[in-house]
């Protein structure tokens, strides 16, 4: 952990932890190799529904398909709402698209198997060990979104891909390399992941110094070598640790440890192995992007935008794709740019570099992009979320009635207040943006006064979103 | 004795994935054996009409037919000749219709909601022998 004299809002004290693994039935629990192994089988048998419903469902309607309703509105919402910003990525840890290939490489589900993996072992390039390929990956996934939260067989298609994907990179490549660079639902998960309240860690640096070989990278009797291809001893960031718990289970002296923490310590990290880096950058712009553009597209009232998504024609189609990767990879980013810049010019500093100004600032977008997302995941469950009882009961629309909740009808709530609810979310999230966006002018200036200068640019930004945004909600 | 895991874990494994599906299959095609006389999908003309297009129940006999509406728009389904009627069948929902024929002969059944251009076309017939 790096310590940071910093206080978030000038009262929130970053360095607080507060370990849950301290507590012994709890590190019992993580240590077990059950953990996660009997969350993800459980969590598999789900999704073997889920695709099962997505397939049978084939073209019917969406909304009253298991899959598509599991998928893009409780899963999503979940995931927006509550795993990534509340336990980092929770999800990764119990995610079963990479069970099968895990098995392939280890030859075993629940032992561990001392030794070389199985498979071809490659290493994935370096020069693509970022975020780009997954940047790419979920923009382009982005392009069907009009198909796949509609159509049941679209869902099967996207599912299908990733898990065979799982497979074969697994078989090809070392470890989890998949879920690292490939992924296109790991991207967003390891950005925002930094501003989860709980982080994995390791406890005391002395503990780590003095012992080899470090178990928590190679692995021993216990478990296997970090899955994810890091060094747990030396963690400092959220975004590419898995939470598969195997360090928790490798080390001898019980020095790793899951802790609470303020959210969004990680913003202020910037270290030689954890650097920030354009690939999360462009990131962040695309996911508030994506967030704008599925806002106006499937919760704004612009029908002829909505048939564009939908494919309704084909070149309203294609002009939908042009103009969502052009808004996304340039003109959110160049808009951004146009305010680093002016932040630049602003705080009279000439020593440092426009790209790091750009660079370190777009990491305020990432609580700014989480509470967009939270606003725009508000406005898919409040309306929709009656339909998940209904599917329950059914879930391949077979006329089943398991729990007695079939023929509840659709039933929106709380839809009068939802926008004064997403902009309440949006406008705390806001507020952890400046926050951390001062925090941030601070670490990029030299001084003070040139990082309020900086900061006012950003800042202006950082508005101009929270306005778009509420105008959006509100109304 | 120790425990060992590793089969139990690879049970669950293969319980979850290909027993879960073949048992999800399995028992829907029983229940709907032995629960339905015979079945039917709705679908705009355009995309697949009534399927099966003809049905054949017994007569005599009660009948219970599954209705399901696989399509995105919303359905009917009237039978004229024996006096029954589904008002609505919203799209993903289905319906059971019952009734015990009391003549033999072909009769036609329709979609009674207008769901497409071609709705005139949405029927299909129903055999009592």
């Amino acid at each position: 952990m790096i310590e940071t004299k910093d206080k978030l809002f000038g009262i929130v004290d970053l360095n607080a932890r507060f370990e849950l693994t301290k507590f012994k039935p709890v590190r019992a629990v993580l240590k077990s190799r059950w953990m996660p192994l009997l969350p993800i089988l459980i969590n598999l048998f789900m999704f073997v529904i889920i695709l099962l419903a997505a397939f049978t469902g084939g073209l019917s309607a969406g909304n009253y398909n298991f899959g598509i309703m599991i998928v893009w509105i409780l899963w999503w919402v979940l995931l927006m709402m509550m795993l990534v910003p509340g336990f980092s990525r929770a999800w990764c840890m119990v995610c079963p698209f990479p069970i099968f290939s895990d098995w392939a490489q280890r030859t075993r589900l629940f032992d561990v198997k001392p030794g070389k993996l199985g498979g071809l072992g490659l290493k994935w390039p370096k020069k693509l060990s970022n975020m780009w390929v997954m940047n790419i990956a979920f923009l382009v996934t982005t392009f069907f979104s009009g198909f796949m939260t509609v159509l049941p067989i679209a869902t099967f298609i996207l599912l299908g891909i990733i898990i065979i994907g799982a497979f074969v990179i697994g078989l090809i490549f070392e470890k989890r390399t998949f879920c690292l660079y490939l992924c296109p639902v790991s991207g967003f998960q390891g950005l925002y992941s930094q501003f989860a309240t709980v982080e994995v860690r390791r406890k005391d640096w002395e503990i780590c110094k003095n012992h080899n070989p470090k178990t928590c990278y190679v692995g021993n009797e216990k478990g296997y070598g970090c899955p994810w291809n890091r060094t747990p001893f030396d963690f400092q960031k959220n975004t590419y640790c898995g939470m598969c718990l195997e360090c928790l289970k490798t080390c001898p002296y019980d020095n790793m440890a899951i802790n609470l923490r303020p959210p969004g310590v990680d913003l202020l990290v910037d270290t030689k192995r954890e650097p920030r880096g354009l690939d999360e950058a462009w990131k962040a712009f695309i996911m508030l992007g994506i967030a704008i553009v599925f806002y106006l597209a499937f919760q704004g009232p612009w029908g002829f935008f909505k048939d564009m998504v939908r494919g309704v024609t084909l070149p309203g189609y294609l002009g939908y794709i042009a103009f969502h990767t052009v808004f996304n990879l340039l003109i959110i980013p160049g808009v951004f740019f146009v305010f680093a810049y002016l932040s630049k010019r602003l705080s009279g500093n000439t020593e440092v570099p426009l790209k790091s100004v750009f660079t370190n600032f777009a990491y305020t977008l990432i609580p700014m992009g989480l509470g967009v997302w939270m606003g725009f995941s508000v406005g898919i469950l409040l309306p929709n979320g009656s339909y998940i009882l209904r599917v329950l009961s059914d879930p391949f629309a077979w006329g089943w009635n398991l729990f007695g909740t079939a023929q509840i009808p659709w039933t929106p709530v709380l839809t009068g207040i939802m926008g004064y609810i997403q902009g309440a979310i949006l406008i705390v999230f806001f507020a952890f943006a400046v926050g951390y966006g001062w925090l941030l002018a601070k670490q990029i200036y030299a001084d003070v006064k040139q990082a309020k200068r900086g900061f006012i640019p950003i800042l202006t930004f950082l508005t101009l979103i929270t306005l778009v945004f509420l105008w959006l909600f509100v109304g | 004795m120790k425990i060992k895991n590793e089969p139990i874990a690879v049970a669950m494994l293969i319980l979850g994935t290909i027993v879960a599906i073949i048992g999800i299959l399995g028992f829907e095609n029983y229940r709907r054996s032995a629960e339905y006389t015979a079945e039917l999908t709705a679908r705009a003309t355009e995309y697949g009409n009534w399927y099966p297009n003809t049905i054949t129940i017994p007569y005599g006999k009660p009948a219970k037919i599954l209705i399901r509406n696989i399509d995105v728009v919303s359905h009917g389904f009237a039978l004229p000749d024996f006096q029954i009627a589904v008002m609505e069948i919203k799209a993903g929902e289905s319906a059971v219709i019952e009734f015990t024929p009391d003549k033999k002969g072909v009769f036609p059944f329709v979609c009674t909601i207008w769901c497409s251009n071609r709705h005139m076309e949405m029927r299909g017939q129903l055999v009592v022998e």
